[in-house]
């Protein structure tokens, strides 16, 4: 049976082939990974704004972090090494649980906490890659830390679909509660609100966007994509609605031109490292922009 | 409208080993403004938090609702990230309405927000950033939150922190108004002054109810002398007048 994705493949193939847009698309895997960027993109720029409102920029990069944890304990389980997802999702939903479980139950602040979990992640990530190393040539791995849209296939799209799914029919009725839950949990509590069980929904969002976007972004930049789009919409914006579009806008740029301009230039870059940089440059020039447009400026006040 | 009268029956609250609430009773009437006040550290905020729901008491508190069962609840202060890019029509959007405030705000509802920012003297303000606003605005916003949809009852933390008096006027006046309308106010109040004019009952809390009546009336007594020793000359000499 046809793959469910040939008639966008075929359609984007058919554009390279006649000249509309560049010969690179005539490429499978590019092709892939466009359609793939056309999901992350707005999908973490979206969330990435609950992210930098709620202050979770440290969770999310510790859970991108547990991920490469989640891969080796799937390569010595005996899980393909390619797409580990059993394991990566397993582990960080287990990681970003008990994180959210023991934050609620200390006094502790969160960055210590979370810092304590990281490094536990971290050192069992460690101790799991010794024995990796004896199963398989752990370069491999490199595709996990940092992205590779030339191993994207047809599983990943489909993951990554329906975590997008997920996502939307998640967040988008509870993005009101969640932005005020983390403004003021007394207020929401007041108006019905379950606060514990909202972070607890948002981190499942995290964990699981993070897992999804491993494979083209990487675990280790994933969430840079979270925080920078959102992060760069932030300096030109007053209102929500201009940060969110915003950030979808920046993340989505971010991802399309991270994917093209290495192939396009014949740069040496990964795909994931491409799209931060990409990313961080759209950061700079919002930085920029509002230093020195008094507009801006008194926006950012 | 007709708020709801409001008893608290022996409540108690323990956190950790240290008592904050100890065998608490006393009643708040329909229809009134009911003003808690005590020394920093009594208890006032945990009561009302229990009143709301929020803390693991014991012993009862009921709640005879009339008409209407919506609470209005203004808290001390809105201690966020100044920085957000969060406007006072965003923030009053994701407190009344389940549509994501990114995809906008209804007609209707706009018209309703900015009728009720206009009453507490923020016309003008739906499209400022929430965290450049001045403390006291921010305050009136906060209250503003509370009106809508329109409550039964309002639950005050200390809402005139940081006023000025024109704001501390505007916010006085909308309270006035509601529990003229038959609304019911629990307001925990530090001004005696403001108390003994506006409340129409006031208990004074210290871990336990120590004093509970109508201001003049508990003002009066020989207790309000001894608990309220940090009351400055104007203030005393207004109350005995």
């Amino acid at each position: 049976m046809n793959s469910p994705y040939e008639v966008p493949r075929q359609f984007i193939i058919h554009l390279a082939d006649t000249g509309v847009i560049h010969y690179t698309f005539t490429y499978a895997f590019v092709v892939n990974g466009l359609l793939c960027a056309l999901v992350v993109g707005p999908l973490l720029g979206g969330i990435g704004t609950m992210v930098v409102a709620k202050r979770m920029a440290f969770f999310s990069q510790a859970v991108g972090n547990a991920a490469l944890t989640g891969v080796a304990i799937g390569v010595i389980l005996g899980e393909s090494y390619t797409a580990p997802y059993v394991s990566m999702f397993s582990f960080c939903l287990l990681f970003g649980l008990f994180l959210n479980f023991a934050r609620n139950r200390t006094k502790m602040s969160s960055d210590t906490l979370i810092g304590v979990f990281l490094s536990i992640s971290l050192a069992i990530g460690a101790t799991a890659l010794l024995w990796v190393s004896a199963k398989v040539n752990t370069h491999i791995l490199d595709t996990v830390m940092f992205g590779s849209i030339l191993t994207v296939n047809d599983t990943d799209i489909t993951v990554l679909l329906i975590t997008a799914l997920l996502t939307a029919v998640t967040a988008l009725p509870l993005f009101n509660r969640m932005l005020l839950a983390s403004l003021n949990p007394s207020l929401a509590h007041v108006r019905g609100i379950k606060v514990h069980l909202l972070e607890y929904v948002f981190v499942l969002l995290v964990t699981i966007l993070t897992v999804a976007c491993v494979k083209i972004i990487g675990a280790v930049l994933v969430e840079a994509l979270l925080l920078i789009p959102a992060a760069a919409a932030r300096n030109l914006n007053r209102s929500i609605k201009g940060f969110v579009w915003w950030s979808i806008v920046f993340s989505t740029v971010s991802c399309l031109v991270g994917i093209y301009a290495p192939m396009r230039y014949d740069l040496p870059v990964p795909s994931g490292g491409a799209i931060i940089l990409t990313g961080a440059a759209i950061f700079l020039a919002t930085m920029i922009i509002r230093m020195t447009v008094p507009r801006y400026r008194e926006a950012a006040i | 409208m007709q708020g709801p009268s409001i008893e608290f029956a022996n409540v108690n609250l323990e956190l950790g080993n240290t008592k904050i609430l100890d065998d608490v009773n006393f009643t708040i009437r329909a229809g009134t403004i009911h003003c808690v006040v005590g020394a920093n550290g009594g208890g006032k905020t945990s009561l009302i938090r229990s009143l709301v729901g929020q803390m693991p008491h014991t012993g009862r508190i009921s709640i005879q609702w009339q008409e209407g069962r919506v609470i209005g609840y203004v808290p001390q202060a809105l201690d966020f990230d100044r920085s957000l890019p969060i406007t006072v029509l965003d923030f009053m959007a994701m407190t009344c309405q389940r549509r994501p405030v990114f995809l906008g705000v209804s007609r209707a509802r706009r018209r309703l927000i900015a009728a009720t920012l206009e009453r507490l003297g923020l016309g003008g303000k739906l499209g400022s950033k929430l965290g450049s606003l001045s403390g006291g605005e921010r305050q009136r916003v906060l209250f503003a939150q509370a009106l809508i949809p329109e409550p039964a009852l309002l639950v005050l933390d200390e809402p005139m922190t940081g006023l000025d008096l024109a704001g501390k006027d505007i916010m006085e006046g909308a309270i006035r108004e509601f529990a003229g309308a038959g609304g019911t106010v629990v307001w925990i109040n530090h001004d005696i002054v403001q108390v003994y004019e506006i409340a129409d009952a006031l208990t004074y809390i210290n871990r336990q109810v120590l004093l509970d009546g109508a201001p003049h009336e508990v003002l009066a007594s020989g207790a309000a002398t001894h608990l309220f020793p940090t009351l400055t000359l104007p203030a005393r000499e207004v109350l005995s007048a």
